[in-house]
């Protein structure tokens, strides 16, 4: 498993990391709206968002694809940080608001004339920076630390975060926990006083989630070429004999687990000034197993495979809930249905295999092999026995 | 316990066989005339006259005991009585016909000699509502109107509407009333009315001017316990006019009625936990065999159940007057065989088993296609059969539309009785019924069949039951099977219950995961004790928080902690792997 990167690798990573970050914004900035080369404001927008899923998406990879843990709760803690992020961003609005009151609208509506205390250091940018990371790295250390002290694995594990994540949605429906409800927080207008309807603090934005996401990117893959990588996968492949081995496989789950949730925490935060709403359904159940679809179909064990998947799922998703929307919700059960059953690997798996059957091409006229047809066509029935 | 089910059914049938009847009969009543003529010139009298003169015959008319006084009393504030010019100048009170003719037009009927309204030529007279002057009321004749409809609803054949006129009466507080139902208490035989109108005589006497009276009345309040007199009893202690002896008897009789209430509240509670927890009961003993037994997650579960209630909804309109639906565009209906009467309430009878069927159809057809390749694979087939939930789902949107759709219960599912003011619905105990009678069934499955003996040889140890011949594939597609049929017996009982919509399942899969989890893996009866467990407990938090909301987040939080001091459930099956 140790793979160094590579030159091409690096140069890959290079060219496409230059494109997202210098070369698209420019385009968007600097090239007149009638030229071919014109990036639109909605497209870059879009993009933005698909970074932050992307990022989202490479930390449920590092739970399930590294360590062997399925957590069906990562859009929670996705949807804290948003939450944490959107907190900061109501304050902002200032009087601005339909009722022209110093607090949120939805506090005037439901009869407050003065901000709750939990409110009040929101105010502060780097507080809720702070607890962007911190609510969710602390509310999964919690979980973390009980369901891994008693040896909670395995589906059960998945049960349990689909639980939490279940009660936190209820929970964030309620009114009566001053968190917007139903409707959640909108209507921002201002973020470290820049206007957030501007073409370019969008751009900055994008720009902000295009570096994090890379940043993720090249952290990860450094983090799971380091000893504490290696026993990641030891856990994933045989917890137990990592046991045996003498490591205290609860305190690397519980790192990965909470590294894991402050990043989504932060992908969240990116995530909300773009898209300008959060409510519950953010959080919702369904959400989270989508973002498990992304990886599924993405090429889970990789850390590309996600961010191919969740840009490829939720390209995808824009144009079909367009073309088809009664058929979409089929289409994508129908994609992750053949992704589980024939291709356990994604699309980063099905490149790889076509490059080898290239390879084995090109090599079969030199060694008379027997054929590679029959390699290629059961792909499913080969690859299913083998994890 | 099928016996018991099947002949509250067809009694059920009888009561609503006889109710018809007596409708009928009553249809026919009113056509026939057979009032006294004192008794009409009464009610005439009481029509034509003014202020109090017509008030005071208004309550007279109490005493009639008559039918056409009742029907004429309760058209009367419904402006559908009418005073008429009749041909010879006189002034006769008139109700129309329910019949119109051609024109719009209906026959006016006398009220005083019960004969058509004849114009000069000697021809009934046919007239437009809406040219007629009805009679005028107002509020206080309303109200002695109304009264009087209550004093003769003492006399009713029907015992519930004796008791809610005693009771009506009693909130009056008009202590003339007294000895008319003193009276009425020699003559009633129905012991709950009996209660009623001792409750209402001692609420009229709490307005009695001696004390001694009123607090006999107050004791009498207290030692019936009853629910309504609470605020009559708070008024007594907050009036400042009440003597220390009736504020201290009020308090007393206070404490015994809250005494009561919390009791009724207590076991209403466990009654609905209880009936909540066979729901859940019901919905996760097909995942406790899939999941428990077999190891497979599906997600899908949830969907097998809205299986199951949608065939309950096809059935009932199949046996109603047939099903349009739309599918993918194409527009098609289902005949309907239009029964009506018993012969439509049996639909459900037929609804259960097919609910099975269909669900254990769609169980097979799943296993073989998907999970078949998955055994080995816990977390990949939670996934694959979430992908097949989500088709699924939408599947149910494009055949039966995006509305939730509503399942009418058969008569003889819906109401209820009441055991000591504790409400007990006949829906929520068939459940109860039916889920024992499941974990019944599923057990004698399990141990006492051949393919129950297989079932378990193939779940304890696969390869050694495949070394002994054993087809562990069929067995696994029959068991997945049965754990669907359930998933759609489940269905049939939520479409009772609720309305039934694409995501009914999506409600009730983690709870059911929950369940399964609490109750410990592959055991049936720790699946039991933890449904019915979690349905108390959760009603007993609803009812302390005072919100569903709270009570549900605060049980799953409860199951969290409660799986770190019992990693594995309540009943753990003990095993000497390690990846267990």
């Amino acid at each position: 498993m140790k793979r160094e990167f590579s030159l091409l690798e690096w140069l890959t990573v290079l060219v496409l990391a230059v494109i997202a970050i210098v070369i698209v914004p420019c385009l968007n900035a600097f090239t007149p709206e009638t030229s071919a080369l014109h990036i639109s404001d909605f497209t870059v927008n879009l993009w933005g968002k698909y970074f932050c899923y992307g990022t989202v998406a490479v930390t449920v990879d590092l739970l399930w694809g590294y360590t062997g843990l399925l957590s069906l709760g990562q859009r929670l803690f996705f949807a804290l940080g948003g939450y944490m992020m959107g907190m900061y961003l109501m304050r902002m609005i200032g009087s601005l608001g339909q009722y022209h009151q110093p607090i949120p609208d939805f506090l005037v509506f439901l009869g407050w004339t003065r901000l709750p205390t939990f409110w009040q250091p929101f105010s502060s940018f780097p507080f809720a920076m702070l607890m962007v990371i911190a609510l969710p790295g602390l509310l999964s250390f919690v979980f973390g630390f009980l369901a891994f002290r008693s040896r909670i694995r395995g589906v059960y594990f998945s049960i349990l975060t689909q639980a939490l994540t279940y009660a936190a949605t209820l929970l964030f429906f309620r009114n009566n926990i001053l968190m917007g409800g139903n409707n959640g927080f909108t209507d921002f207008k201002y973020i470290l006083g820049y206007d957030l309807r501007h073409a370019a603090t969008q751009r900055g934005l994008y720009i902000a989630s295009a570096v994090f996401l890379l940043i993720v990117y090249l952290g990860c893959k450094r983090l799971t070429q380091t000893k504490l990588g290696k026993v990641q996968r030891a856990i994933r492949d045989s917890e137990n004999r990592v046991l045996f081995s003498g490591y205290a496989a609860a305190n690397f789950k519980l790192f990965i687990f909470v590294f894991a949730s402050a990043v989504a925490g932060i992908a969240g935060a990116l995530y909300v000034p773009q898209v300008g709403i959060i409510n519950p359904s953010e959080m919702d159940t369904v959400t989270s197993l989508e973002t498990v679809v992304w990886v599924a179909v993405g090429g889970r064990g990789t850390l590309v495979g996600p961010i191919i998947g969740a840009i490829f799922v939720n390209a995808l998703k824009s144009w079909a809930t367009r073309a088809y929307p009664d058929y979409w919700p089929i289409i994508l059960g129908g994609m992750f249905l053949l992704v589980v059953l024939f291709l356990p690997r994604g699309l980063v798996g099905l490149a790889e295999h076509c490059v080898n059957i290239f390879k084995k091409m090109r090599k079969a006229p030199q060694e008379p092999q027997p054929a590679p047809a029959p390699d290629a066509e059961p792909a499913a029935v080969n690859h299913a026995p083998a994890k | 316990m099928t016996m018991s089910v099947f002949s509250r059914g067809f009694h059920g049938i009888r009561q609503g066989v006889a109710a018809l009847l007596l409708l009928f009969a009553a249809t026919l009543s009113v056509t026939a005339q057979q009032e006294s003529p004192a008794t009409r010139q009464m009610l005439s009298k009481a029509i034509t006259a003014e202020g109090d003169d017509q008030i005071s015959a208004v309550t007279a008319l109490a005493n009639t005991h008559s039918d056409l006084v009742r029907r004429v009393l309760t058209a009367w504030p419904l402006d559908e009585v009418f005073i008429i010019d009749a041909a010879d100048g006189s002034k006769v009170p008139c109700m129309l016909e329910d019949a119109q003719d051609a024109d719009g037009k209906q026959k006016a009927v006398r009220i005083d000699t019960g004969g058509f309204l004849n114009d000069a030529s000697g021809k009934p007279q046919a007239f437009f509502a809406n040219d007629l002057t009805s009679v005028d009321t107002d509020m206080r004749l309303r109200r002695a109107i109304q009264d009087t409809l209550d004093l003769m609803a003492l006399s009713d054949p029907s015992a519930d509407a004796r008791k809610s006129a005693v009771k009506k009466i009693g909130m009056l507080q008009k202590l003339s009333y007294v000895p008319v139902l003193q009276a009425r208490l020699t003559q009633e035989t129905d012991g709950d009315v009996r209660t009623a109108i001792a409750q209402a005589v001692a609420t009229m006497q709490l307005k009695d001017p001696n004390p001694a009276v009123q607090i006999a009345a107050i004791q009498k309040l207290g030692e019936i316990s009853s629910m309504d007199c609470r605020d009559v009893i708070q008024t007594v202690i907050t009036n400042p006019k009440s003597s220390g002896d009736e504020v201290a008897a009020a308090k007393k009789a206070l404490a015994l009625i809250d005494a009561h209430i919390a009791r009724v509240n207590f076991f209403g509670t466990i009654f609905r936990g209880l009936s909540y927890g066979s729901i859940l009961l019901v919905v996760a003993i097909g995942l406790a065999i899939t999941f428990g037994l077999m190891g497979v997650i599906n997600m899908a579960h949830g969907e097998l159940i809205a299986v199951g209630a949608y065939t309950c909804y096809v059935v009932e309109n199949i046996f109603g007057s047939g099903l349009p639906l739309s599918p993918f565009g194409f527009s098609m209906r289902l005949p309907g065989l239009n029964f009506s009467g018993w012969m439509f309430q049996t639909y459900f009878l037929f609804a259960i088993p097919l609910a099975f069927l269909m669900s254990a159809l769609v169980g097979i057809v799943l296993e073989v296609c998907v999970i078949r390749f998955l055994y080995r694979r816990p977390l990949e087939s939670l996934l694959a059969t979430w992908g097949v939930s989500l088709i699924l789902q939408q599947l149910f949107h494009l055949v039966f539309g995006a509305a939730n759709v509503q399942v009418n219960s058969p008569v003889w599912l819906s109401g209820n009785f009441t055991v000591h003011d504790v409400t007990l619905g006949y829906n929520r105990l068939f459940v109860i019924a039916f889920a024992a009678l499941i974990v019944f069934a599923t057990w004698l499955l399990l141990t006492k069949t051949p393919l129950g003996l297989l079932i378990r040889a193939v779940m304890q140890n696969r390869n050694m039951a495949a070394c002994m011949g054993v087809r562990t594939e069929r067995v696994n597609m029959l068991t997945f099977a049965f754990g669907s049929g359930l998933a759609g017996l489940a269905g049939a009982f939520l479409s009772q219950i609720g309305n039934v919509g694409p995501s009914l399942g999506q409600n009730y899969i983690v709870d059911c995961f929950m369940t399964v989890v609490v109750g410990g893996v592959g055991n049936l009866f720790g699946t039991v004790y933890s449904a019915l467990g979690i349905g108390v407990v959760d009603e007993i938090l609803q009812q302390v928080f005072g919100s569903p909301v709270v009570g549900k987040i605060t049980i799953l939080v409860c199951i969290i902690v409660f799986l770190q001091w019992r990693p594995s459930g309540l009943f753990a099956t003990k095993g000497r792997g390690l990846e267990g």
